[in-house]
């Protein structure tokens, strides 16, 4: 079985020295691709850390992180922001758009900085909006849009360069109920139609939508399991 | 390439998003352009006018002049009329000598500046005569006292210009000599070179061999004389040929005695001079580029702090930091360039104000500006450079940012 992440003995420590701080202490886990993962912890426990060291948002003290099969736990600036073009769709809680840019244009950003050509890059972004059900506001700025349409907005932008892996982080943090159930159930699609989501969360009730569940506890992970009971966002509420 | 143009699209579309801040921006290099261009437009314009009304009085004179103050090597009119003979492309040689007398007339009592000079006076007048002539070889040869005076100073003496024909009695230390108007020269195209006051003398031209009657002998010999070029003919080989036919002449090879000026080094100087000062006023101006940069610096360290989110957002996309560099090298150059262009039509407008209203207050001070190209692709060149070479610190900041840290802050 090919693991599409596979983080081994991973440490990240802050403040080197004298109060250290190890936010990371030993993390090794792997995930596979078409994985629905939660991994879930309160402020604190380390999974902001994990999250930014799996969207290669930083590097690791110590470890190794192989993505895709490339060992990038030791590569420099330049070619992270590649990695992070090419395998990794962000989605943040605080949605992360560019206020003077309209949606289509905040979707095209990845592919700008991917080198697609422009034709081709409306197309992938237009049919990345379609998916999310926003091809009616495409000309819309941020502001006109409410926070669930920005974040489906965002989840369009992380969808359009086609990254095999997904990683959302709070995704539902700054939304409504409403439009939490929404984000979920695009997320479970997104799952459905086998790409690989890894999802980032302090909530029981968000981390039950996955198949299996990461729980990470003073930079340790402390349990690692399959969701026996996958329940759908909300569903609950509805009943 | 093409990404090259993505990102000076998205320099664009943040310029027209902050509309008001980016005109201000502009403004420091809209005004140390605008200047830049004023004065050299207004410098190159004065000069204009300065180099053309002087080469309309000068243009081709030659002055030659003996060094010698023994009075041995003086200039005769026999080393006249050789000049004429045997140097090809002169027009015209002649030597002058005035004398200061006074006379009376109807309209007071005025002074008089008596100039006697050859027939070849007439080329040397590039303004020309209004009615009547010059005074012509027979005339010359036979002392004739016939002369010619200005537009101005008829009126001040008649009150008309209709004078030719008419006489004037003046009188040169005692003896008192009838002329006969002659000639009447139109007046100075531009007044920038002649000043006539209440009191100035009144100038009268006449054969120089008029003299012999106010002093009883020929006036002869000179320490000056002047000459004038055909209009395609190089003084230069004529100053050589004239010095060598002088020396010849005089039996003084190489002594150096017969010396030279030519009127276009005079015209150079003039030149140099007004390039000298339109340099030094556009460097003061320029300094106010240089604030103008400084400005847009401190805008763009702002810019960089406040898009700190999107430039982290930018980097967790995959920008890479040669991106984020040349997007905001690129909103810096671009603001410097668009107030360059503004700069250069203001500039330009602004060289015309001051020209025209210089002309109103002053008209006899009239005159155009004259636009140089090469200034206005230099100030080009220079606002875009002004652009990068301030932008790079700001754009190095935001491009060394990290991503972590800038999605951080929000």
């Amino acid at each position: 079985m090919d693991a599409l992440v596979d983080v081994r003995d991973m440490k990240k420590i802050y403040n080197p020295g004298e109060n250290e701080v190890h936010a990371l202490d030993g993390v090794s886990l792997q995930i596979t691709r078409g994985e629905f993962v939660a991994i879930i912890g309160q402020s604190g426990s380390g999974k902001s850390t994990l999250m930014n060291m799996l969207g290669c948002l930083d590097v690791p003290t110590s470890g190794e992180y192989y993505l895709d099969g490339r060992d990038v736990s030791g590569l420099g600036d330049d070619e992270l922001s590649t990695i992070r073009n090419e395998e990794i769709g962000f989605i943040f809680q605080g949605f992360n758009l560019i206020p003077n840019l309209t949606a289509l244009e905040n979707v095209e950003l990845p592919l700008i900085y991917r080198k697609v050509p422009a034709a081709k890059r409306h197309e992938l972004a237009v049919e990345s909006l379609k998916k999310v059900g926003l091809e009616n506001r495409m000309d819309h700025k941020p502001a006109e849009m409410s926070g669930g349409q920005q974040q489906r907005v965002a989840i369009a932008r992380a969808l359009a360069a086609k990254p095999p892996v997904i990683l959302a982080d709070e995704p539902t943090g700054n939304l409504d109920s409403k439009s939490s159930i929404e984000i979920m159930r695009i997320l479970k699609e997104l799952h459905e139609d086998g790409r690989t989501v890894i999802l980032i969360t302090h909530d029981n009730g968000i981390a039950e939508s996955a198949k299996r569940i990461i729980r990470i506890m003073d930079g340790k992970i402390e349990a690692d399991y399959i969701n026996q009971n996958v329940q759908e966002y909300g569903g609950a509420k509805k009943a | 390439m093409s990404q090259f143009l993505e990102y000076i699209k998205m320099a664009f579309a943040n310029i027209r998003a902050n509309k008001g801040r980016s005109f201000l921006t502009m403004l420091g290099i809209i005004i140390g352009i605008s200047s830049v261009i004023m004065v050299i437009s207004l410098g190159n314009g004065a000069k204009n006018v300065i180099t053309e009304s002087m080469a309309g009085i000068g243009a081709g004179q030659i002055a030659m002049y003996s060094s010698d103050d023994t009075g041995s090597y003086q200039i005769t009119s026999d080393d006249i009329d050789a000049i004429r003979e045997q140097v090809d492309g002169i027009k015209g040689v002649l030597a002058q000598d005035s004398a200061s007398g006074s006379m009376k007339t109807s309209k007071g009592e005025f002074t008089v500046s008596g100039i006697g000079t050859m027939p070849d006076v007439q080329y040397f007048d590039k303004t020309g005569i209004e009615r009547g002539r010059y005074f012509n070889e027979r005339e010359y040869l036979s002392g004739q006292p016939v002369a010619v005076i200005s537009e101005e100073d008829a009126i001040r003496l008649f009150g008309s210009t209709n004078v030719v024909g008419m006489d004037l009695d003046i009188t040169f230390y005692d003896s008192t000599i009838t002329f006969t108007i002659i000639g009447v020269q139109k007046p100075q195209d531009s007044s920038m070179m002649s000043f006539v006051y209440e009191d100035s003398p009144v100038q009268v031209t006449f054969p120089i061999t008029v003299f012999e009657q106010i002093y009883g002998t020929q006036v002869d010999s000179f320490y000056m004389v002047y000459m004038l070029a055909e209009e395609d003919a190089d003084t230069y080989r004529i100053t050589s040929e004239v010095s060598n036919l002088m020396e010849r002449r005089h039996q003084c090879k190489g002594e150096d005695i017969y010396q030279f000026e030519n009127f276009s080094d005079y015209m150079s100087i003039v030149n140099t001079v007004v390039n000298m000062v339109t340099v030094f006023v556009s460097l003061v101006a320029a300094i106010s580029l240089v604030v103008g940069g400084i400005g847009v610096m401190n805008i763009m360290l702002v810019s960089v702090t406040e898009r700190t989110r999107e430039i982290g957002i930018r980097k967790a996309l995959g920008a890479k930091t040669g991106s984020i560099l040349v997007q905001f090298l690129s909103e810096s150059a671009i603001i410097t360039l668009i107030g360059g262009l503004i700069g250069i039509v203001c500039g330009i407008g602004g060289a015309y104000l001051i020209s025209g209203i210089v002309g109103i207050v002053n008209p006899s001070l009239n005159f155009a500006p004259a636009i140089s190209i090469p200034a206005i692709v230099t100030a080009s060149l220079f606002s875009c450079g002004i652009g990068i070479f301030f932008g790079i610190y700001p754009a190095k900041k935001a491009a060394k940012m990290s991503p972590i840290e800038a999605l951080r802050r929000m």
